[in-house]
């Protein structure tokens, strides 16, 4: 098989995640145990497309966090690059459904900001910047500040942000959650489109089932907390890909058959 | 949008020229200028400090000399405050050290520390500056500390996966997330700054607004004592201008 021959670039072995916080009044006060991700192994390879798919109560953005370094494994091992990882990490990008914009800096202030703090100079890390603005087609916006952008343009600039700090891996978070359907559909052409002409390994975490379908090499199902993988689906259908095309809807009915219901 | 700012702003106007009406009118009635100047008197008079000399100066020496106090206690205070509140708000061991200390100065007013501020800092601009630093300090470091304590984890976290070190966190997202909040610290303590002029010019002096009414007192000049608190006032609303004027510059980026 051909994803066998493919090089494994990040690792995620029996890592588990327990939130322990205490809770209660003086003298009756107990340590409170969420047990959110249990024992989840897999393996990212490179330059694929990997969807971290699951229901609203799994525990996807954590698992990403940890893969990220911005959030402690209680227990397991996170690899990357043979180096076990214990906090961010710049090889490895990460895109914020928040989107998390420095909004005091432009945008092209923004996409410039990785290349800055490692010290690029100036020429060079703007000529960078330019090239992922327009990338994300953003062109000509790159004196607005972020209050002066929609939804979509904003997490244009967050993942242009990311690109342009040349990651190894781009981690993205559910990033068009906050989007209405209409500009989340756009974006998600979009970023294929971005993936297409700049690959990248990607791993990206969602709750929609079209959006993974949409995107994806590779799709990773989760189950309820506490998060296990509950199995594991091979996309390869071609890009672009079509909402209603007949393998992409029974792909769609089975993985949806296969998915943990929640309240 | 622009007729309804000009409707705004008429109404302001409209609510001092009535506010003066009532004052004239209550004042004609009372007619006792001792008691409560009619609200002409006062403006005229106010008028006439600026080309009449009151004790050495005109009114314009008075604002300037007064001025200058508050700007040099303000500089004061908001190199502390901000030392203060980025410190507090930033590191839990400097919290621990400052902010209870910081909690029990507080509640002191700037009229209780005349006593001191003299023994300590003796008659001159000295202790003035120390009881208008006192009036307006506590507003920048509260506000800072405030907002060094709430800036968004999640951009924090983005400037590490982009790489930076803890020294470039802190001065590439912390403080420039905490500016509207200092801002907002500067904006009440530069009111507070120059409202305590009269406490701080009681201690000896011959000049400034603060003067204009203590010697008003001490004399039984009524208008002398309006006079002075006219000028307050006007100078007040126009430094609160400026300070918005200025944050409005400095943080476009804010203007939703």
């Amino acid at each position: 098989m051909e994803r066998s021959v493919k090089e494994s670039v990040l690792k995620v072995e029996n890592v588990s995640k327990i939130f322990s916080r205490e809770e209660g009044s003086f003298g009756q006060k107990k340590l409170v145990e969420n047990h959110v991700i249990d024992q989840v192994t897999f393996d990212v390879y490179e330059n694929e497309f990997l969807v971290i798919f699951g229901p609203g109560q799994s525990g996807k953005t954590t698992l990403l966090k940890m893969m990220a370094g911005l959030e402690k494994v209680t227990d397991g091992i996170i690899e990357f690059g043979q180096k076990k990882i214990s906090g961010p990490n710049p090889q490895l990008g990460f895109v914020y459904q928040s989107i998390a914009l420095f909004p005091w800096l432009t945008v092209m202030e923004n996409v410039e900001f990785g290349p800055k703090v490692k010290g690029e100079g100036k020429v060079e890390r703007r000529e960078k910047a330019q090239h992922y603005i327009e990338l994300v087609g953003l062109g000509g916006f790159e004196e607005r500040y972020p209050a002066q952008l929609s939804g979509g343009m904003k997490q244009r600039v967050g993942i242009a942000r990311a690109y342009a700090n040349n990651p190894k891996i781009l981690l993205m978070d559910e990033p068009f959650g906050a989007l209405d359907a209409q500009t989340r559909y756009m974006m998600e052409a979009e970023i294929q489109k971005i993936w297409q002409k700049e690959k990248r390994t990607v791993v990206f975490v969602t709750n929609n089932i079209e959006e993974a379908l949409f995107l994806a090499d590779r799709i990773i199902l989760l189950t309820n907390c506490p998060t296990k993988i509950k199995s594991e689906y091979h996309v390869s259908l071609p890009h672009p890909r079509s909402y209603v095309d007949k393998e992409f809807l029974k792909l769609r009915q089975e993985i949806t058959n296969n998915m943990d219901r929640t309240l | 949008m622009k007729s309804e700012k000009k409707k705004n702003i008429i109404a302001t106007l409209l609510t001092i020229a009535g506010f003066l009406l009532v004052w004239q009118l209550v004042s004609m009635a009372v007619d006792n200028a001792a008691f409560l100047p009619k609200a002409s008197v006062i403006v005229l008079e106010f008028f006439k400090t600026f080309v009449n000399p009151v004790g050495k100066y005109t009114m314009t020496m008075h604002i300037l000399i007064s001025l200058y106090r508050v700007g040099v206690a303000f500089i004061l205070a908001t190199l502390v405050g901000i030392m203060m509140g980025v410190g507090m708000g930033y590191s839990k061991l400097v919290e621990a050290i400052l902010y209870p200390l910081f909690e029990i100065i507080r509640p002191i007013p700037p009229l209780a520390w005349i006593p001191m501020s003299i023994l300590w800092f003796g008659l001159g601009d000295a202790s003035k500056f120390f009881i208008i630093f006192l009036g307006s300090f506590s507003f920048i470091t509260l506000n800072t500390y405030d907002g060094t304590k709430n800036v968004d984890r999640e951009l924090i976290g983005a400037a590490r996966m982009l790489g930076a070190s803890e020294r470039q966190v802190f001065f590439k997202v912390v403080l420039p997330s905490s500016v509207p909040y200092i801002f907002a610290g500067l904006q009440i303590a530069v009111t507070a700054g120059w409202s305590s002029v009269v406490g701080a010019e009681m201690v000896r002096s011959d000049e400034g607004v603060g003067w204009l009414i203590v010697m008003g007192m001490n004399k039984g000049n009524t208008i002398q004592i309006m006079v002075g608190m006219l000028a307050i006032g006007i100078i007040g609303f126009l430094l609160a201008q400026l300070t918005t004027l200025v944050e409005r510059r400095l943080l476009a980026w804010n203007d939703q």
